[in-house]
């Protein structure tokens, strides 16, 4: 009996020693090997210009949507917002960035009305919609407008993923919607550590 | 150890044996009867996109169809090699040209995924939690020592314990000699 119970002790500990023991998982989709991200330059919400490839040495979040959506952009920014807090001092090290789908209504003035709402050193990146088309292209992002018959006008059909850009400026990572938070934090943790070990 | 403490000890252990062969007797018997193809050990999943799968979506050509939906279990790590020079999607995972995308499926659920080369432009993705021997054991860590502590209870209420007789000392049997 005692021979059985040891037995059963002696192989949860040695199943728990493999799990502890080996290199970390990322959580989200992992891209491998790592892709060089496409560079874009839009303007951000202050009117300053927002290139991609200046803000190497920082891990960056972009998220693809629009100031009028009325679900999935609000709950990720609000998601971004909770990711920043958890990552304590650690968040000076992340852009997190929307840019939009919707470039007609998402004017700079518009994004600086809207962004500060969730946190004023969110990046939210418009252009016109020749500047946006490559950028959306590139990362493979649908949208579409469909009439809503609503007071707000029309609403935009998008593909709503994060994509984690690591410090040296490739794509890392991609997050479905409501990817568990949590996993996206301690990717994003292990993202600035690796930098750290180079 | 107290002579006293022995036979709850013995009952103990007894309990802990025919809670070990019933608990794991039901385990077994509900395993077989219900078991499933998903009931297997984590794998890695791989699809490959070949070159020329944008060329043939755009042109509205047949591709190798993909199941509607497809099933897997947690742990499983899908991965999706992109041959392809243009960026593809299955499901979770966004591979851009020539890489290869990679993901763990740690949550069992439902999903519904758009498809970059599926024909209905969806796809549906099963992740089961999977019965493994892994599984079976921890049934057994659970359910063994609840139902001992059930046991070993019902057991000292239906069948006390009796306390052993204490002997008598030769003083007292001496004294009781005297009186008598």
């Amino acid at each position: 009996m005692i021979g059985v119970g040891g037995l059963l002790v002696v192989g949860l500990l040695l199943a728990g020693w493999q799990i502890l023991s080996g290199g970390y998982t990322f959580q989200g989709s992992l891209i491998d090997p790592p892709a060089p991200a496409a560079d874009f330059t839009l303007t951000d919400q202050n009117g300053q210009a927002f290139q991609l490839s200046s803000q190497q040495g920082k891990v960056v979040l972009i998220f693809f949507g629009y100031t009028n959506c009325p679900d999935v952009c609000p709950i990720t920014l609000t998601d971004f917002k909770r990711i920043k807090t958890e990552l304590g001092d650690l968040a000076a090290e992340v852009r997190f960035v929307l840019i939009t789908v919707d470039p007609e209504r998402d004017t700079v003035e518009r994004l600086g009305l809207y962004l500060p709402s969730y946190d004023p050193a969110f990046y939210g990146l418009t252009g016109t919609r020749e500047q946006l088309e490559p950028v959306w292209k590139s990362y493979g992002v649908y949208q579409a407008q469909q009439e809503s018959g609503s007071a707000v006008g029309y609403l935009v059909d998008h593909a709503a993923r994060i994509y984690a850009i690591d410090q040296q400026g490739n794509w890392r990572l991609t997050y479905p919607f409501e990817m568990d938070r949590e996993a996206v934090i301690e990717d994003v943790r292990q993202l600035l550590k690796e930098s750290s070990m180079r | 150890m107290k002579a006293e403490y022995r036979p709850y000890l013995k009952r103990l252990m007894l309990t802990l044996l025919i809670s070990l062969l019933l608990v794991g007797a039901v385990n077994e018997g509900f395993y077989r009867l219900q078991r499933e193809k998903t009931d297997r050990a984590p794998k890695t999943v791989q699809i490959v996109i070949p070159k020329g799968t944008a060329a043939k979506v755009a042109a509205g050509e047949s591709l190798p169809t993909l199941p509607e939906a497809m099933v897997f279990v947690v742990g499983d790590v899908l991965e999706v090699v992109n041959e392809d020079i243009a960026q593809h999607q299955l499901g979770p995972i966004w591979v851009p040209a020539g890489s290869t995308g990679r993901l763990v499926l740690e949550i069992a659920d439902k999903y519904s995924y758009s498809c970059s080369f599926s024909p209905s432009n969806y796809l549906g993705v099963d992740v089961r939690q999977a019965t493994t021997l892994a599984t079976r054991l921890t049934a057994l860590g659970v359910g063994v020592p609840a139902v001992a502590v059930f046991l070993f209870i019902y057991g000292l209420l239906a069948f006390p314990i009796k306390p052993p007789e204490k002997r008598a000392s030769p003083e007292r049997v001496v004294e009781e000699g005297r009186h008598g």
